[in-house]
Order: structure tokens, then C-alpha cells, then sequence
């Protein structure tokens, strides 16, 4: 294997003017197996003179990165994302010349700092002082260079009191801000971060973002890697779309960014999906007899409809009143227990065999965006004839928030006679749901407030959307401004 | 391997900077700080001279005083010792900056062998006071103190380039074997006794023994430091051009060595 890059003769080439700061080529990074015989085998191939990897069988290795390719032009901000584990760090370090790749080519030009991990060759027992002068010379500068920059960066660190200490006294906020200082200092003409920006108090973060832009204002390249979408959006020019170590993108930011949140919200739909599923299987095995309280199971979430039935008040008692067991109405009964989640009680006398979410075209689902249909399918048998069912369904955020609650009598319907299997299906045709992640209860009871099965958190949806609004409930809204406000173009 | 060189050579700032942090941290704290380099060696000597005059006196009379003897082969020994040891788990110790920054890995090892060199440096004046001490008959016996005192420079030389081979050799080897320190703290006292510091290999009866004990590679510079320190004697053309060789092809092969596996470190250690 050639070696591609060389890192400190990349910083040493001179900065010709059109070359892009970052070229990769069909670039590879092969990671190999953790296992008894790697060692031999490293050593094998080190003797027999042959690359390190290349006779790895693909068995024996982990592809963290395929045929990655892309340009970096000089001046640009450039973001990363994807999901954990999508070879964005390994890029980057790729980039900064620590690994090497195991196939491809990657050229860069100009000199890169790369703020990997902050402070990283900090010595513990001595003082931050000579610490800085350490790092700074680790990092490729001469003694004398950051000798001169010695007070710049101790008042960008803001650490002058604590400077002549030794290092093993600071707390990690310090740590970080010392050896964001030194990085920064170093004038690199590439500048790679990431994730280092979540530590630091507030003011220092804010000022590491303040440093970022003015690197980016002074026309120096940024290589980018974060989890903060509303950073990518904000700083970068272009975006790079990993997964599973494969380009999935490559282009406008915005662009970038949706279809990333889209694939996200398309994994965690699957995944309360595959929840879901499990879930119905495990209450489906475990009957409703094996759950407690039958008789006595007034005490529940769903207090007694009936007393008032229809009037305002009422509304507050629907079957999705998240309180807790309430004592009066069960006097001779132990004190009540907090219900736990996906718990179900009641007396049987009716069913509910499965709940599932249906999107506008009928096809099961647990993600949907702000302003979706949603159709609510409840599946019930009585066990015996009924006359006063009455069918409720609860909404309530992950924090047990109770957003919206509803039963067949409060929508005007009265009593249901109950006496074959049967589907009722629920539809609500813009539901402007916030971003979150909400679960559902569904209920059948009778009118008076018995209930015949109350199964809470049967479902459990998400709903993204398209802003980072705050609140429950998203309306669909219009601006209009007339007189002396304008925007400025975005 | 020549521009892997001339890289090492670049990295000298980084080299210096490194080596008096290694020299600064290890005292800081303590109050004597730098004066442990001196005194170490200075208790060491007194209690040497203590128990081979007093308590257990009968050498053979070519190594009396057995304490200055035993001495002049002690520090440099413990130079080895200490910079194997040290070298070996060098790169592992410093992993975070291998993976997290781009660092010249070549600069640990180096780093090592020179820290332990410093304190090797410092307990030859101790070592000298002794010879001179033995001149006004402080010692049992005689040493003599003079010229061939001017070899020593090319034996550290010597010494240091074996030591910065065998130091890139196991830093490189313990990167994917962690077994090379646990091998290294049994392998370095039996190898102590392999070592003609203890006694002199001309005094063995010649046999099987002492023919194994020539192959040491490191017999003819400890035999050297003896020459020069505690015998007053010139080593002949032929002794240096053997200590230079294996000095020379340790060197060249460790640093070959660890070249070659170099890209395997940032993901390795």
C-alpha cells in the first residue's frame, strides 16, 4: 500500500490557489476483526512486506468506510451526518492524516487542525502554561510560535488565574476550553471538528461557535462532524450523507438535512412498529384474567361517565383522564397502584384483540408527520350480549400529557349493543400533532363506567415535522407583515 | 526509512519539549524534585560501599572496590532497564494521542530512552566523585583515574543507539502484543545476571556458561563501560567495532520494524 497520505508533508505543501482543500477518491477504510490472530497476521504481513490489510479475506475485516468520493473546495464549510456508526469519524480522522486509508486516494491541501478530542496530550501533573506549549508544538508549530501566541490563547481560554496550576486540578470544562484554545490558535487552513462543540458552558460554546464562523468569514475550509442538525443547517455549505459507510448524498444542506430526518423517522416508525408488534403478541399471551383487580377495577382511568354523561364536565373524565386510580370510588379496596404503562384492566365482559394506526391509504403505520390522517383500528369481542358499551381512545405524550381524549358517547353516540366481534376504526384527518413521540389508550367500558377492557399505551406513534416548533399542537399557519418589518433573505 | 529518519530528526522540538515534560512531571510534587536523580544514585553507591567493604568483603582483587565495580555497571544497566521498559509500553500509555491527533509515534520511544538518559547523565558525576574518592584511599584498593575516562561520551552513543532500537523494536511489538511488558519484567533481571555487571567475563573459567554468556549482545558495551570507568583502560579498535555493529544493526532493524507497522497503530492501539 502506498501511502497516500503523509500528514506532516501535507501540511508542509504549499497552498496553491484552485486546487480543492480536500480531494477523495473512491476512498476505502477497512477495519480488521477484533480476534486472536489478528496480531499474527499484522506481523505476518509486516515481514512479508506486503500492505497490512490486503490479504485480509473480507471475513476477517469490517468496512467502515466504501468508495467514498468527494471535494472539499478551499473556503467552503463542509458538514457530516448520519447515524451513529456511519463512518463519519473515521472520515474525519481520515481527513486529519491519523488513519490511513485502505484504499483510494485522499489528497489535502493545507495545513489541518483537527479538533478530535480537546486537550488530548495533556499532561496531568503539569501547569497549564507548559501544557499549552507542549500541545502547541504536538500540533506542529515551532517552540517560538507558540510561545507568541502563548497570551492569545491563555485570554481566549479564559483560564489566567488557573494557568501556572497543573492540569490535574481543572475541571473537564477547563480541559476543553485549554485545548479549544490552543486548536484554534494553531491558524490552520483546514479546520476539522468533531463533536467537540456540546462541552463548555454556554459562554464558551458560544464563543467556540463564534470562532467556527469567523473561520468560515475568513475563507478557511471546515471539515464538520455533528449530531446538531440546527448546526449543520446553520454553518454549512454543503452536506455529506453517510450511511453504513456508503455516500447517501451529497449536496444542499437543506436537502441534506430532510432526507436524513426523513430516514430517521423511517427507522423509529419501523421500530415501534417491530414494538408494537411484540407488544400485541405479549398481551395477547398474557390474558386478561392474569391482570388484577376485575371487580373492583372501577378504580381506573376511566371514572364514571355516566354520572353526568354528555355534559361539559364529562369531557374531563373521558377515558383518557391520566389520573391515577382515584380512592374514593374503591373504599374497600387496597390502597391504589400506580398504573404502570402498557398495563390493561377490567372485567372482560369485553375484549379488545388488537389496536393498531393506519395511515390515510390504509397501511399500518407508527410514524407520520405533522397533519397526517391517522385512523385508530380497534378490534373487539364481547364475551357476553352488552347494551351500554361505550368506546374511548386516549392521547398522551411519552411524559404522560393528556393531549386529547374521547369516547363514543361524548361524540354523541349512545349506548352500543354489543354481541359480535367487531372493527371500529376511528379516523382523524389532520391530526397537527407537534414532533414527538406519543402513545395511545384505547378503552371499551360500559356507559355507567365499568370497564370492560381498558388497555393503556396500546399504541405508541411518532410524529415529526418539517420545524422545531415548541409545544403540543402545530397548527397550520400563515405569516402576512405589512408595513416597515421585512425579512432578510435566508 | 531514510525519510522516516529525517521525519524523527524534524520532530527534535517535539522530541525536547516531550522529554523535560517527562523529566518536570516525574518530580513534580516531591520535595527534593530533580535532586532524587542525584540522590538515587549517591544511596545506592553508599549502600554498595557499605555492604561489599564491610559486610561481605572477599573479591576477587581485579574488581576491588567491588562497590565502584558493581557501580559503573549498575548505571548503565539501569539506563537500559528503565528505557526498555519505558519504551515498550510507550505507545499504548499515550493512545489517546495516536488516535486523536496526527502524532509522530516514533517521537515516544525516543522520548523514553532520552528521559531514562537524563537520569543515567546525572549519576555519572556521582560515579566520578567515587573514582575520585578511591584516589585518596577512600575505598579498599585502587582505580585508576584518568584518560580513557574520555570514552565514555562514545559509549553512551553506543548504548543510546542500541536502546533506541530495542525501544522501537518493543514499543512496536507491544502495540499488538500487550504480553511484551509482562515478558519484559521477568526477561529484564534474568537478562541482569546474562550481563557481565556482577562479575567480569575474563574472570570466568572458561566453559559452555561462558560461551553463552559472550553471545549477550550487550556483553561487550558493559565490558566497554568497565574498560573505561573502573579499569582506566583503552578499548581496542576491535571491542568498538563490535559494540558499534550490533549497536548499529539493532538501530537499523527496530527502526525498520517499527516503520513497517506504523499505519497499524492509530487503529490498533
Amino acid at each position: 500500500m502506498k501511502r497516500a497520505v503523509k500528514g506532516r508533508e501535507v501540511r508542509a505543501a504549499a497552498a496553491a490557489p484552485k486546487q480543492p482543500a480536500v480531494s477523495v477518491e473512491n476512498i476505502s477504510k477497512h477495519y480488521r476483526r477484533w480476534g486472536k490472530s489478528r496480531a499474527f497476521g499484522t506481523l505476518k504481513s509486516a515481514f512479508l512486506g506486503r500492505g497490512l490489510a490486503s490479504s485480509l479475506t473480507p471475513s476477517e475485516v469490517v468496512a467502515a468506510l466504501s468508495n467514498v468520493s468527494f471535494r472539499v473546495e478551499r473556503g467552503e464549510t463542509f458538514g457530516v451526518i448520519g447515524a451513529n456508526g456511519c463512518g463519519k469519524s473515521t472520515l474525519l480522522k481520515l481527513v486529519a492524516g491519523i488513519l490511513k486509508p485502505t484504499s483510494g486516494s485522499l489528497h489535502v491541501n493545507g495545513k489541518v487542525s483537527a479538533l478530535i478530542e480537546l486537550g488530548a496530550g495533556f499532561h496531568p501533573e503539569i501547569s497549564g502554561r507548559e501544557n499549552v506549549v507542549i500541545n502547541g508544538v504536538m500540533l506542529g508549530l515551532t517552540r517560538r510560535q507558540i510561545e507568541e501566541k502563548l497570551p492569545q490563547i491563555i485570554a481566549f481560554s479564559g483560564l489566567a488565574d488557573f494557568i501556572d496550576q497543573p492540569v490535574k486540578t481543572y475541571s473537564s470544562g477547563m480541559y476543553v476550553r485549554l485545548g479549544f484554545a490552543v486548536a484554534v490558535h494553531l491558524d490552520p487552513d483546514i479546520l476539522v471538528i468533531d463533536e467537540v462543540l456540546a462541552v463548555g458552558d454556554e459562554a464558551f460554546s458560544h464563543r467556540c461557535l463564534d470562532t467556527i464562523r469567523e473561520f468560515a468569514a475568513r475563507g478557511k475550509t471546515i471539515f464538520f462532524v455533528t449530531h446538531s442538525l440546527a448546526l449543520v443547517e446553520e454553518l454549512c455549505d454543503r452536506v455529506l450523507y453517510l450511511e453504513e459507510g456508503k455516500v447517501k448524498g451529497l449536496g444542499d444542506p437543506r436537502e441534506m438535512l430532510a432526507a436524513y430526518r426523513l430516514d430517521v423517522s423511517g427507522k423509529e416508525g419501523a421500530r415501534l412498529a417491530a414494538e408494537h408488534t411484540l407488544d400485541q403478541d405479549r398481551l395477547r399471551s398474557e390474558p386478561v384474567e392474569a391482570l388484577p383487580a376485575i371487580e373492583t377495577a372501577v378504580a381506573s382511568r376511566v371514572p364514571e361517565v355516566s354520572s353526568d354523561a354528555g355534559s361539559e364536565s364529562a369531557g374531563e373524565h373521558a377515558p383518557a383522564s391520566s389520573q391515577p386510580p382515584s380512592e374514593e370510588s374503591s373504599a374497600e379496596v387496597p390502597p391504589p397502584v400506580e398504573v404502570p404503562r402498557a398495563r390493561r384492566w377490567g372485567d372482560r365482559s369485553a375484549v379488545i384483540t388488537a389496536c393498531r394506526l393506519l395511515d390515510a391509504s390504509n397501511a399500518e403505520r407508527y410514524a407520520f408527520r405533522s397533519g397526517d390522517e391517522i385512523v385508530v383500528e380497534i378490534k373487539a369481542t364481547p364475551n357476553r350480549p352488552l347494551e351500554d358499551v361505550v368506546v374511548g381512545i386516549g392521547l398522551f405524550t411519552i411524559e404522560d400529557v393528556c393531549v386529547h381524549g374521547t369516547n363514543s358517547d361524548l361524540d354523541g353516540f349512545s349506548e352500543g349493543v354489543f354481541d359480535a366481534p367487531a372493527t371500529i376504526r376511528i379516523t382523524m384527518p389532520r391530526c397537527d400533532l407537534a414532533a414527538g413521540t406519543y402513545l395511545l389508550d384505547v378503552a371499551v367500558h360500559a356507559k355507567r363506567g365499568t370497564p370492560y377492557d381498558y388497555w393503556r399505551g396500546a399504541c405508541r406513534f411518532r410524529i415529526d415535522s418539517p420545524t422545531q416548533d415548541v409545544g403540543l399542537y402545530r397548527p397550520e399557519r400563515r405569516w402576512q407583515v405589512e408595513g416597515g418589518l421585512t425579512w432578510k433573505p435566508s | 526509512m531514510l525519510t522516516s529518519l529525517q521525519d524523527l530528526y524534524r520532530h527534535r522540538a517535539l522530541v525536547g519539549v516531550l522529554t523535560t515534560r517527562e523529566l518536570k512531571a516525574r518530580y513534580r510534587g516531591s520535595v527534593l524534585g530533580f535532586f532524587w536523580s542525584l540522590l538515587n544514585p549517591l544511596l545506592m553507591l553508599g549502600v554498595y560501599t557499605l555492604v561489599f567493604q564491610y559486610v561481605m568483603p572477599n573479591r576477587s582483587a581485579s574488581m576491588r572496590p567491588y562497590a565502584l565495580f558493581l557501580f559503573t555497571g549498575l548505571l548503565p544497566w539501569n539506563w537500559l532497564a528503565a528505557s526498555l521498559t519505558d519504551a515498550s509500553g510507550a505507545l499504548p500509555t499515550h493512545g489517546s494521542l495516536l488516535r486523536k491527533i496526527l502524532f509522530p509515534a516514533e517521537v515516544l520511544p525516543l522520548v523514553a530512552v532520552l528521559a531514562q538518559g537524563v537520569h543515567f547523565l546525572l549519576g555519572l558525576p556521582i560515579l566520578l566523585a567515587g573514582l575520585v574518592l578511591a584516589q585518596f584511599g577512600f575505598f579498599e584498593g585502587t582505580v585508576t583515574f584518568g584518560l580513557p575516562l574520555l570514552q565514555v561520551p562514545l559509549l553512551l552513543v553506543i548504548e543510546g543507539l542500541f536502546l533506541l532500537g530495542l525501544g522501537f523494536f518493543l514499543s512496536a511489538l507491544t502495540v499488538h502484543f500487550r504480553d511484551v511488558r509482562d515478558l519484559l519484567t521477568t526477561a529484564i533481571p534474568l537478562w541482569f545476571f546474562a550481563t557481565p555487571i556482577l562479575y567480569s567475563l575474563k574472570d570466568l573459567k572458561p566453559g559452555r556458561i561462558t560461551g553463552i554468556l559472550k553471545l549477550n549482545p550487550v556483553a561487550p558495551l558493559f565490558a566497554g563501560w568497565h574498560d573505561a570507568l573502573f579499569f582506566g583502560r583503552w578499548i581496542s579498535p576491535a571491542h568498538w567495532g563490535l559494540m558499534t555493529l550490533i549497536a548499529v544493526v539493532t538501530f537499523v532493524v527496530g527502526f525498520a520494524f517499527f516503520d513497517r507497522l506504523r499505519d497499524s497503530f492509530a487503529e490498533a492501539v
